[in-house]
């Protein structure tokens, strides 16, 4: 069964990302990132330079995925690219044997190390979106015809954790009419919140996989809670990552991890981790009972 | 409305250096900023050769332009180059008028909200060609959204604030809480199709067609 | 002037029908309001166009029009405001707003329940690159990106950015055919521009090192800084005004002192609001220090005095500094004596007066306002409405002029005096000495002796802030009505001069012969502050304080400071009762004048503190329509100057206003 297959599955789905690297070494990241989930996830996203660091693209990093039978999730963002190179790359990506793909607006240019750069923004996520839809009838966003259409299975990205939720919630039936057939969600630290966005979005019927982010320490905690929106990590955890001893502190996250994880397994339809470096995804999912 | 800043001294001396300048300096638009003492200090501690100064408002005006570059022709012909000190406009007018001299710039040119010419405002038009006004309750996205977005705010502001200019409120937190008070957030749901990026160029072309 | 290369920068135009269609379809009562432009030749009476073609375009649907307004600078946040709030608004269920973007933003903003609609879309004018480009306070050509990374440099002056529209920066595309852009046949490919220019310069388009634009500037931190440091100096104190050159060092350090008497003085009957004195002396009387030589002639009416001793050698016309016509005048020989009239008798204290005698005695000294009107003190001492509030005026808000800051600081016990007398003849409880922030020692010299209902007020500098209702709205938040007094306020405003004057008349006895003036301006070698003898001609004055003799060629005198003093052609008049200052500026290069246009660029109206919208007066002068001037509330106007000094086509608009008042006045009497 592929993603898309999946989707309608009804199990609880997993899927993890994986960050292409600023360089060319990239077989080597495969090997130890993504080969041991091999079997364990339904689905690898791979990032389009996140936080506006220049990297190797998705593109390529999902197609060498999709050649060793690792099922890829195109990030793709409206940061760099205007809406012909966009077209562009998802005809690509059809072409190098990618399927899903994950739509979303971007981080900013400032966040990264080439501040100076120019941000396009061209398209925003919602128009991509339709824009992906367009191709799959085989016309481009002016109404030209293709020479054979590309099949996706679109994604786009919501935050539960924003203020004023019903903005998002909005946006997200909007992307649902541009063509999202999933969600993956800003990373959950607040399961009371969660619910609350879920009770509204469960009426969209469209699958949503929670995000968690492993916590690497209570600094991290921090500083996620202070600069990134959406995201509340709860005392609780940020005292228990504190407290925890340097060798104790992937186990406690484990912890933590485990504990958000079964509280979203009964609220959506699959869970999305993102390490963010932290190697350790292979000993969450055992823990969880997922893998 | 354009604000100029001096250029980075470096910037400047290693064109202008050893040679024989005249100065043409622009007061700003009248009672906007203008780096005054950053010039006159930077001017006074040139070591170069000074064959005259024109100081005056209104450096965008190619006739009060004239009026001194007539007055003091003798001076800038004395002079191996022209620096000067204003706006990007002001600075062109300049060159348009010497066009055989050598003529450079002292300043950086920015802009402030509020259009050209008329005073700093709360409130700025990118002249998209293609309001959405209608569409966001009065509230522009292009000029708020650094990230220009029509369809809803991306998933980053915090606390209302955007991710990228944490002190500035979220164009579309600012646009959701107006249309609630208005009671059209129905208006939100619409999909906007992407912006034409080239009206301006398009119509420009056109306009000049219809020119006799 | 060339004008054919003037560009309309008009920044809107009305949206496709069918989108208003669609906008009109939702609503059923609809209040428009449209912004006049801005940064166009303003060449003709607003005609209503895009209103017009609204209407056109609705059909039936212009039934649904309940109202409109159509303003000038609807962007101008303050005044605009004052004008929508006032407009009934409660049964329309939506206000149409055709004006660029920033207006409809600020529509929306003020009546954030009311659901607001964009008519217009907003568009660039003549601007071949799809980024914005920003023209000056003109209507050339040029214009700038407001990049914050100037290349002018290395372009030879024309931008690439602004004229190129892939914004290249490293030499050409391969595109341009015949010069021209690939992109826009209609426009020179900019870099066949630029190296056409280095071959002018004599030089050759070398491109150095590889550009690369820096998209994060300017940075918005820098902007909100600029932004909200202009907002605080516009809005501070009150709406309009200016920040003028201060040029005060030259002369605020320099004290008071006797300017030598003149040979001859000409003394004019008119120094005052009012009827002119009668002479009351005839050719060949002897005369003394402070002898009465011109009666008044009825209430609004005060004498005149002789400042010399001498003997009345002749009466006849001369230019007079204000009138700038010819105007009676007693003409003295000095006959260097010094002899004082009888008249001069100094007391020890006024407590024992009563308030007419003490207003008989300012009166019969000759007192006028000396901040400029001349107005007989002793009128504006018997109001006929109850006074809760005296403002003594020492703002000196002009520059150069220090004379009311000297008299502050050097005589500030005679200053206290004089407000104690004024306060006796008024029965006023509240009084205020309203200072500018820029004269620090007058502050201080004045506060040392405070009591305790007397109050200094330090405001920040900005001119017209000595302005009577500038001031008044500034320091009691009333608003005089238009065309009423201060008075109606129950507010008496005199300048710290004329409280001097004051205190000399009923103090020392002596009457209004002489004033402290100062002498200030460009190429001085004596610039100062003078206890001048009225009557003194000016030649005297420039003699005495500047070096040579070549004023009128290149140089103007003006009475007054060098914003609202008047400009002498004649070195033969001399100083009457009004001039605080004598102001020696070299003349502009560019003058104004009443030929130019009015290019709509709405920095008149930023600049009024009176509120009004002062380019109107300009279109109107220049079309010699005086009568609709009035129309614009030109009567309202404090003649304070602004609007001329920060106008940028430079159009004598204080000079067609005073034309346009002129005819207003006449136009009351017939």
């Amino acid at each position: 069964m592929n993603f898309s297959e999946k989707l309608e599955g009804g199990k609880f789905l997993v899927t993890c990302e994986v960050a292409p690297i600023k360089g060319v070494n990239i077989a080597k990241v495969l090997d130890e990132e993504a080969e041991p989930l091999r079997g364990k996830v339904d689905g690898f996203n791979v990032t389009d330079m996140q936080s506006s660091v220049m990297r190797l693209g998705s593109l390529p990093v999902c197609h060498l995925l999709a050649q060793r039978g690792l099922e890829p999730i195109f990030q793709i963002t409206c940061r760099d690219r205007n809406g012909i190179a966009l077209q562009s790359d998802l005809l690509s990506a059809y072409v190098l044997g990618i399927r899903n793909v994950l739509i979303l607006t971007g981080d900013y240019v400032t966040l990264g190390d080439h501040p100076e750069t120019k941000p396009v923004f061209d398209l925003d996520s919602v128009s991509l979106l339709k824009v992906a839809s367009t191709l799959m009838e085989g016309k481009d966003m002016k109404g030209n015809e293709l020479d054979g259409k590309p099949e996706f299975c679109l994604g786009a990205v919501v935050n539960p954790g924003y203020d004023p939720v019903e903005l998002q919630l909005i946006k997200m039936e909007k992307k649902i009419r541009a063509g999202a057939k999933f969600f993956q969600t800003q990373a959950i630290y607040d399961l009371e919140t969660f619910e609350k966005f879920m009770k509204e979005a469960e009426k969209f019927k469209v699958p949503v996989l929670g995000g968690i982010i492993p916590l690497k320490s209570a600094g991290m905690a921090k500083y996620m809670n202070e600069h990134i929106a959406g995201i509340s990590v709860p005392e609780k955890y940020i005292r228990m990552m504190a407290e925890a001893k340097k060798e104790e502190r992937v186990k406690t996250s484990i912890q933590i991890s485990v504990e958000l994880i079964r509280g979203i397994k009964s609220l959506c339809q699959g869970v999305h981790i993102m390490p963010m470096g932290w190697k350790h995804a292979l000993e969450l999912l055992a823990a969880t009972e997922l893998a | 409305m354009l604000v100029t800043q001096l250029k980075p001294e470096e910037e400047v001396l290693s064109k202008i250096s050893g040679k024989r300048l005249f100065i043409f300096g622009c007061l700003g638009c009248k009672e906007l900023y203008f780096p005054k003492e950053e010039v006159g200090k930077f001017v006074d501690s040139l070591k170069e050769e000074i064959t005259g100064r024109a100081i005056l408002d209104y450096l965008c005006n190619r006739e009060f332009v004239k009026a001194y570059v007539g007055e003091y022709s003798k001076e800038i012909e004395g002079a191996e180059l022209v620096l000067v000190f204003s706006c990007g406009v002001g600075t062109q007018v300049v060159s348009s008028l010497l066009e055989s001299k050598l003529v450079y710039t002292g300043c950086d040119t920015l802009y402030l909200n509020g259009f050209q010419g008329l005073s700093v405002r709360n409130f700025n038009c990118n002249q998209c060609g293609q309001c959405y006004l209608n569409y966001t309750a009065g509230i522009c996205p292009i000029t708020n959204c650094p990230k220009g977005l029509l369809n809803g705010s991306c998933g980053g502001a915090k606390d209302g604030k955007c991710e990228v200019d944490p002190e500035a409120d979220c164009a579309w937190v600012l646009i959701y809480k107006r249309l609630e008070k208005l009671a059209k957030l129905d208006t939100l749901t619409e999909i906007l199709s992407p912006r034409d990026y080239n009206k301006n160029i398009t119509e420009y072309l056109s306009q000049k067609e219809g020119v006799k | 002037m060339n004008e054919t290369n003037l560009i309309d920068y008009t920044k809107f135009k009305l949206k496709p029908g069918e989108e208003i269609q669609e906008i009109f379809g939702t609503v059923a009562r609809i209040f428009i309001v449209h912004c006049n432009k801005c940064y166009k030749r303003f060449e003709r009476e607003d005609k209503e166009e895009e209103h017009n073609k609204l209407l056109k375009i609705l059909g039936k649907d212009a039934g649904k029009i309940v109202g409109r307004i159509g303003v000038d600078f609807l962007c101008n946040d303050f005044l605009s405001s004052k004008e929508l709030l006032s407009l009934d608004l409660s049964d329309c269920d939506g206000v149409g707003v055709i004006s660029c973007g920033i207006g409809v933003q600020f529509v929306a903003q003020l009546l954030e329940r009311k659901p607001v609609y964009a008519l217009a879309d907003s568009m660039q004018s003549a601007n071949p690159t799809s980024g914005v480009a920003y023209h000056g306070i003109s209507l050339e050509s040029e214009k700038c990106a407001g990049c914050d990374q100037c290349y002018l440099n290395l372009t030879g002056g024309i931008c690439p950015i602004v004229n190129c529209p892939k914004g290249l920066l490293n030499g050409p595309c391969g595109g341009a055919k015949n010069g021209k852009c690939e992109v826009n046949p209609n426009i020179d490919c900019v870099w066949g521009e630029i190296y056409e220019r280095f071959r002018k310069q004599g030089g050759k388009l070398t491109l150095e090192s590889v550009q690369i634009r820096d998209y994060s500037k300017p940075s918005l931190k820098l902007k909100k800084t600029l932004s909200l440091q202009n907002q605080n100096l516009r809005g501070e104190g009150f709406y309009g005004g200016l920040h003028p050159l201060e040029e005060k060092d030259q002369t605020k350090d320099k004290r008071l002192e006797s300017f030598p008497e003149p040979e001859v003085a000409i003394i004019f009957l008119s120094q005052h609001t009012g009827r002119r004195a009668k002479p009351s002396v005839k050719v060949g009387d002897k005369v003394k220090v402070g002898q009465k030589i011109g009666e008044a002639d009825g209430f609004v009416s005060v004498p005149i005095h002789s400042s010399i001793s001498g003997k009345v050698i002749s009466i006849e016309e001369r230019i007079h500094p204000a009138l700038k016509r010819k105007e009676p005048a007693i003409i003295i020989k000095n006959d260097m004596e010094n002899q004082l009239d009888s008249s001069i008798q100094p007391r020890k204290d006024f407590e024992s007066l009563s308030r007419e005698i003490l207003l008989k005695i300012i009166k019969g000294k000759g007192i006028v306002g000396l901040g400029g009107a001349m107005f007989p003190t002793h009128v504006k001492l018997s109001p006929p409405k109850k006074i809760d509030s005296l403002i003594v005026n020492g703002c000196e808000c002009e520059p150069y002029l220090n004379s009311d800051n000297r008299i502050m600081i050097e005589y500030p016990g005679e200053v206290l005096t004089g407000i104690k007398i004024v306060q006796k003849t008024l029965q006023v409880n509240k009084i205020f000495i309203a200072v500018e922030d820029n004269k620090p020692e007058a502050v201080a010299s004045l506060g040392n002796l405070l009591k305790t209902n007397i109050e200094i007020v330090s405001l920040k500098t900005k001119y017209p802030q000595g302005a009577e209702k500038v001031l008044i709205k500034r320091i009691l938040n009333r608003d005089v009505p238009e065309k009423g007094l201060p008075l109606d306020v129950g507010v008496v405003v005199l300048n710290v001069g004329t409280i001097f004057a004051i205190y000399q008349a009923v103090i020392e006895g002596i009457p209004l012969i002489q004033r402290a003036i100062t002498v200030s301006g460009e190429s001085l070698s004596k610039p100062g502050n003078y206890l001048v003898k009225l009557g003194t001609p000016f030649r005297d004055i420039v003699h005495y304080c500047m070096k040579g003799e070549k004023l009128l060629n290149k140089y103007e005198l003006k009475a007054g400071g060098p914003i609202m003093g008047i400009p002498q052609l004649s070195l033969d008049s001399g100083v009457i009762k009004g001039i605080a200052g004598l102001t020696v500026l070299r003349k502009p290069i560019v003058e104004v004048s009443e030929e130019r246009d009015c290019i709509r660029c709405g920095r008149c109206v930023e600049a009024c503190p009176m509120s009004l919208y002062p380019f109107h007066y300009a279109f109107y002068g220049k079309r010699d329509e005086l009568e609709k001037a009035v129309k614009f509330k030109v009567e309202n106007c404090i003649e304070c100057g602004c609007c001329e000094v920060i106008c940028s086509s430079k159009i004598s608009i204080l000079g067609f206003i005073k034309k346009e008042k002129e005819y207003a006045r006449n136009s009351i009497k017939a």
